[in-house]
């Protein structure tokens, strides 16, 4: 059996719907239950490769278990476990936010807004100085 | 060598748990190898089958988890709250019942 790719189970628990800190948190429990798996078969005197394929073989294949994970409805996001009430939720959260969404846009890009801002302002000055100008020197003539 | 476990285990992982959480706190390595001890590999989890156990015990306020370093790795240590001492009454009592249940009518149909 190949070596467990934690990160891959990572991704596909997230997938299945797992919340982030239980996918996280299952994945950093199990990779440290393979290290123990793996040191206990070097204790008993296998190999270090041996040790490693045994341990993935006790540990089970990642399928086996995406699927028991995806099984406790309760570690999953409140979108996965109620699919229809995110599917009204979503939009109308969406639509509710939607017209906010320039005031957050602002806030967020609050140092490139202002920067903005002070450019224009400094150009409008410069025109109005120019268009002084050449106002004062058609009336004085 | 265990042999393998039957369907009708399901919800045995869970009170076996709960009653080793009863005695210690223990982390998940340790768990499956005090399952398999106590139990004289009568019944042998998989190894990844006790982390979703955990975390659902957990997540319904039968189980707290607290981070503790050991030897350079960072375990998750679990331990029962009331809710769970609570839990593992109630299995316990239904599981005495189930099987007083099966062998009496098991000792009866070999009686018959």
């Amino acid at each position: 059996m190949r070596e467990p790719d934690f990160n891959d189970l990572a991704a596909r628990l997230l997938k299945s719907g797992i919340t982030p800190y239980h996918a996280h948190r299952t994945v950093n429990e199990l990779r440290d239950h393979y290290d123990d798996l793996v040191d206990a078969a070097v204790d008993d005197g296998a190999s270090s490769k041996i040790a490693r394929r045994r341990a993935a073989t006790e540990l089970g294949t990642m399928e086996d278990f995406v699927t028991q994970m995806a099984a406790h409805r309760e570690l999953k996001t409140w979108a996965f476990r109620y699919p229809q009430l995110a599917v009204v939720v979503y939009p109308l959260a969406c639509l509710a936010i939607l017209p906010a969404m320039p005031v957050f846009a602002g806030i967020a890009h609050r140092t490139t807004l202002m920067r903005w801002g002070i450019s224009l302002l400094g150009a409008a000055l410069v025109t109005a100085m120019m268009m002084l100008v050449m106002q004062l020197s058609i009336i004085l003539g | 060598m265990a042999q393998s476990n039957p369907p009708f285990m399901s919800g045995v992982p869970e009170l076996l748990l709960l009653r080793l959480l009863h005695e210690q706190e223990m982390y998940g390595y340790e768990l499956v190898r005090s399952i398999k001890q106590v139990t004289k590999e009568a019944i042998s989890l998989g190894e990844g089958v006790i982390y979703p156990v955990l975390h659902s015990l957990e997540r319904n306020g039968a189980l707290k988890s607290r981070r503790k370093a050991v030897s350079g790795r960072t375990r998750v240590y679990y331990s029962l709250t009331k809710k769970g001492r609570d839990r593992l009454a109630k299995l316990r009592n239904d599981w005495s019942r189930i099987q007083g249940g099966v062998a009496t009518a098991l000792e009866s149909g070999a009686n018959a």
